[in-house]
C-alpha cells in the first residue's frame, strides 16, 4: 500500500462527522468519493424481499419448538452432563446411575419399583438419567412425544441427578433434554447424534424388538 | 401498534410460533440490506439471513432480554454472514474480484461501475473491518448504534473503520 492512500487523520475525523482541520482538495475530494462509492452501493443492493418471510416460517413450522438454547452455551456453564442407558432388571433398584431398559414382556413388573407406566407389548422400558444440579426442571422431549417440552419430566433421585423411565415403542428415536424448560441439551453420551436440521443435534436412541437399545 | 419484541418472543415461547414472522418482518427489514452489503452477495446473504433467524428461533429460550431481541439477533447474523463470506472467498479466485484499474475513458461507464468496485474491494477487507464500513457508511449507522448491535467499544470500531477506509482506498486505486 502507497502511504499516500491512506486517509489522514483529519479526513477520518472529517468522514466520522467530527470537527476536523482543513483538507486539502485532494484529500477532501477522496474522502467525498469514498462516501459516494457507498451509497451507490447501497443503492444497488436489492432489499432482501418478504419471500424470506415464508421460507423462514416453513421451516419453524416444521419443527415448532422454540426455545432452544444453544448446547454449548449450556456445557459451557453448568457442570458436566451425563446420561447412560443401560438395562432395567425386573426389579433392580433404579437409582443406579445408568439407563435400563428392560423388554416389555417383563416390564410389567416396573411399577412395582415405582414406575408409572405400563408397556405395551412393542415397548421397552428406558430410563433417562441426566446429572445437571444446576437445573430447577428436566424433561426429556423426542419424536416419541411430539417434542413437547415437559409433558416427561425427569425427577430429581439424587444430588444433581435427574431420572425417569419411560415406555418407548420399538424403533428409532430422537430426543433432547429441556432444562428449566429453555435450554435444549443433546445427550452428549448418546451413541449417534444426528443434524437437527437447524444448526443444533438431536440425539438417537434405538429400541430392539428384544429390548436391545443403543444410545 | 405493534407489539414490543420482548411481548412477541413471550409469545413465541408460549407455543404460538406463528407470531415469529413479527420478528422476521421487522429484522429483515432492519438488517436486510446489512446483510447484502456484509456478505455482497444478494442470494447468499439472503440465505444467511434465513438461516440466522431459523437458528435464533432454535435458541429463542436463550435470549436473555427479550426485549433486546434485535441486538441479540443481529449478533447471529454476523456470524451467519461472516461465515458466508468465508465460504464466497472460498470459492472466488480474488483475481475474479479485482477491481477495476484507475484509467477511465468514458464518465458514463464510470457512473456505472459507482459502487461496484466498492463492492470489489469490500471483498478483500477481514470481515470485522468490512463490517465495520458497512454499518457506518452503507447503512449509516453512528458509532453508538454499531457499539450497541456489536458489543463492542466505540474506540475499537472507530479503528476498524479507520482501517477499512485506508485499505480501501488503497485498493480501490485513485479515489478522486
Amino acid at each position: 500500500m502507497r502511504q499516500d492512500r491512506a486517509f489522514t487523520k483529519d479526513a477520518h475525523r472529517y468522514l466520522d462527522g467530527e470537527p476536523s482541520g482543513d483538507l486539502s482538495v485532494a484529500e477532501r475530494a477522496a474522502a467525498e468519493r469514498l462516501v459516494a462509492e457507498a451509497l451507490a452501493y447501497a443503492e444497488r443492493s436489492e432489499p432482501v424481499g418478504p419471500a424470506l418471510d415464508e421460507a423462514v416460517m416453513a421451516a419453524v413450522r416444521r419443527h415448532p419448538h422454540a426455545g432452544r438454547g444453544s448446547a454449548w452455551g449450556w456445557l459451557l456453564t453448568p457442570r458436566p452432563v451425563r446420561i447412560r442407558p443401560v438395562w432395567i432388571p425386573a426389579l433392580a433398584a433404579a437409582a443406579a446411575l445408568a439407563l435400563w431398559l428392560v423388554p416389555s414382556r417383563s416390564a410389567r413388573r416396573i411399577p412395582e419399583v415405582g414406575s408409572r407406566v405400563v408397556a405395551a407389548p412393542d415397548t421397552v422400558y428406558v430410563r433417562f438419567e441426566l446429572v445437571a444440579p444446576q437445573a430447577r426442571s428436566v424433561s426429556v422431549a423426542g419424536s416419541f412425544n411430539g417434542w413437547q417440552v415437559g409433558a416427561v419430566p425427569l425427577a430429581r433421585v439424587a444430588d444433581g441427578l435427574w431420572a425417569t423411565t419411560v415406555a418407548l415403542p420399538v424403533g428409532e428415536h430422537r430426543y433432547e433434554f429441556v432444562i428449566d424448560g429453555t435450554r435444549w441439551v443433546p445427550d452428549p453420551t448418546a451413541h449417534a447424534q444426528v443434524d437437527d436440521g437447524f444448526g443444533g443435534r438431536n440425539s438417537v436412541i434405538v429400541v430392539g424388538p428384544k429390548g436391545l437399545v443403543r444410545s | 401498534m405493534q407489539p414490543s419484541d420482548g411481548a412477541v418472543v413471550r409469545q413465541v415461547l408460549a407455543g404460538d410460533v406463528e407470531q415469529y414472522r413479527l420478528l422476521v418482518e421487522r429484522y429483515r427489514v432492519e438488517f436486510g440490506r446489512y446483510a447484502v452489503a456484509a456478505v455482497g452477495d444478494r442470494d447468499l446473504a439472503q440465505d444467511a439471513m434465513q438461516e440466522a433467524f431459523i437458528r435464533a428461533f432454535r435458541s429463542l429460550g436463550s435470549c436473555r432480554n427479550p426485549d433486546r431481541f434485535g441486538a441479540w439477533f443481529f449478533r447471529i447474523l454476523t456470524n451467519q454472514c461472516r461465515n458466508a463470506v468465508a465460504r464466497r472467498r472460498d470459492t472466488t479466485a480474488l483475481d475474479a474480484v479485482d477491481p477495476p484499474g484507475g484509467e477511465r475513458a468514458d464518465a458514463a461507464l464510470e457512473r456505472q461501475e459507482l459502487g461496484a468496485r466498492l463492492e470489489a474491494a469490500l471483498a478483500r477487507l477481514t470481515p470485522e473491518q468490512r463490517e465495520a464500513f458497512v454499518m457506518k457508511h452503507v447503512d449509516g449507522r453512528s458509532y453508538e448504534e454499531m457499539a450497541e448491535l456489536l458489543g463492542i467499544g466505540t474506540d475499537a470500531l472507530k479503528m476498524r473503520v479507520h482501517r477499512a477506509r485506508d485499505a480501501l482506498r488503497a485498493a480501490m486505486g485513485d479515489l478522486t
